[in-house]
């Protein structure tokens, strides 16, 4: 945890006792009065202030003066004091005061300004996180992470979707670095295993639990107390394993296979998918309880195609220390309008595979030579992707129109140029294939059957 | 003094004695012995106060 430095002004000898337990966790100095307040607060040290208004009982007020120094020196000032009119509440506010507190709920209070103050510098800091780890000049993308980091410290669980290569990984890893978790970072892609292999990493084993498990292993969710337990493409995962995966959530408590003794676990849960949930619930791919369980807050990340700035920002950053990258003006235009289907992760192989290259300027053959070939050896799911940020790019019509035109040019292909064929195969009418013909500039010929 | 400031006063000690009972469970035994200490002399200057005030009125 981190640990603040934080200065008490207060004369009462209890109520000093009562705040520094309170603070225990922390550096604590106390201040009987003002004087000693005002010479340590000079020493420009301190990240917190609480102050009490009324020092001695023919006192006037004189604490107010300690928060306009705290104030001039950069300190957090808090007033926790029984003086607490409307009046007084205003002439503190106005000399700089964070937050005012009645006197009497330290024992809540003080954890809760502790959380807050914590949380508000992480929050202030994270211009930082868009240059070092999660790298984006987009607008709405920097306002989404912000409003998710506000609920990185929360016991709440954080759902990020967007599509494949999006970074929802390296957001997870922001997310649990502003947590103040003690515990590890914990990441499994749930599509990596098969249900009895995803069941053994998650859960862990004991030895002889089954052939193969030669010895006893730990699984991510214990290695997750006190920690973050990210379930990257959690869509991916059986219906089974959610209800084991959601009596663990639920219970905090799990039996690794082939025990019989349970072992508990205070993991917090973020999952990403790049499906949308409602969907896989409508299709009975996910358990409605899961989803409950997983989506305290979501967070929603735009594919690269449409976070063009961030291209030349990210191939930046990727090659940071290492060999620099110049590209021809028609290259970068080429790269600024190309759909990155498979988004950062294709835009870093593509940078990795520039870097190795020949040196010199990157022309916009050696461009598309590389993000070409990359597309021939792309996977359905990111086809699928690469569909989805084509629409985005160019309209949703536009896209369906390519699909469609490339579905039947190739059974018109494989048909060996049969129209009548393709008709029957794919069931649409003539007005669509010879639309498809003429935008394809397939001659019109007769049906060679 | 006047029963303004007197009775902040005695808000004041009376808040930091809940406080301090509301975190005596948790303290060790050289702490409860320290902070019996504290409430006693706290819970003294209460009794005092409400004197004061009932002088005051």
């Amino acid at each position: 945890m981190e640990k603040l430095n934080i200065l008490v002004l207060e004369d009462d000898k209890l109520a000093q006792k009562v705040m520094a337990a309170q603070l225990g966790a922390h550096n604590v100095d106390l201040a009987g009065d003002l004087k000693t307040a005002l010479k340590k607060l000079e020493t420009g040290r301190y990240d917190i202030g609480f102050f009490d208004l009324m020092l001695g009982p023919d006192d006037d007020y004189s604490g107010l003066k300690a928060i306009a120094a705290a104030a001039g020196k950069g300190v957090h000032a808090v007033v926790v004091s029984s003086s607490d009119s409307d009046e007084i509440i205003d002439r503190a506010y106005e000399l700089g005061a964070g937050d005012f507190y009645a006197k009497g709920n330290e024992e809540s209070n003080v954890a809760e300004i502790l959380r807050k103050f914590i949380q508000n510098r992480k929050a202030a800091g994270a211009a930082d996180i868009f240059t070092t780890s999660f790298i984006t000049n987009d607008a709405e993308t920097r306002e989404a992470a912000r409003e998710a980091l506000k609920y990185a410290p929360t016991e709440l669980p954080i759902l990020i979707l967007g599509p494949s290569g999006t970074g929802k990984t390296s957001l997870a890893k922001v997310l649990h670095e502003h947590s103040g978790r003690d515990g590890a970072f914990v990441s499994i892609n749930c599509s990596a295993y098969t249900e009895d292999l995803l069941e053994a990493e998650l859960f862990g084993y004991k030895k002889g639990a089954f052939t193969g498990a030669a010895d006893s292993r730990k699984g991510r969710l214990l290695e997750a107390h006190k920690g973050t337990l990210f379930l990257d493409e959690i869509g991916t995962m059986s219906l089974g394993m959610q209800t084991k995966l959601l009596k663990a959530i639920e219970e905090r408590s799990f039996y690794p296979l082939g025990s019989d003794k349970p072992e508990r676990s205070e993991f917090r849960i973020i999952s990403a998918t790049l499906e949308d949930p409602q969907d896989l619930i409508a299709k009975g791919k996910m358990r409605f309880d899961l989803y409950q369980r997983v989506h305290g807050y979501t967070i929603n990340l735009k594919p690269l195609a449409r976070r063009k700035g961030d291209v030349f920002l990210l191939a930046q950053h990727f090659t940071k220390g290492g060999k620099r990258l110049s590209f021809t003006g028609e290259a970068k235009e080429w790269m600024e309008n190309y759909a990155w289907p498979g988004n950062v992760r294709e835009l870093k192989k593509f940078i990795d595979l520039l870097s190795s290259g020949t040196g010199g300027r990157i022309a916009l053959e050696a461009v598309q030579k590389h993000l070409k070939s990359a597309s021939a050896r792309r996977p359905a799911a990111e086809t699928a992707d690469a569909v989805y940020a084509d629409a985005l790019q160019r309209g949703l019509e536009a896209a369906l129109e390519k699909v469609s035109d490339e579905i039947i040019s190739r059974n018109l292909r494989e048909n060996e140029g049969k129209k009548t064929r393709t008709l029957a195969d794919l069931k649409i009418s003539t007005r669509l294939l010879y639309a498809t013909l003429k935008r394809c500039g397939i001659a019109l010929q007769g049906d060679k059957e | 003094m006047d029963a303004t400031k007197l009775l902040h006063d005695l808000k004041s000690k009376c808040a930091s004695l809940k406080s301090a009972a509301e975190l005596f469970k948790d303290c060790s035994a050289g702490e409860k012995k320290e902070m019996l200490a504290l409430m006693t002399a706290a819970a003294e200057e209460i009794v005092k106060t409400v004197s004061a005030l009932n002088k005051a009125a």
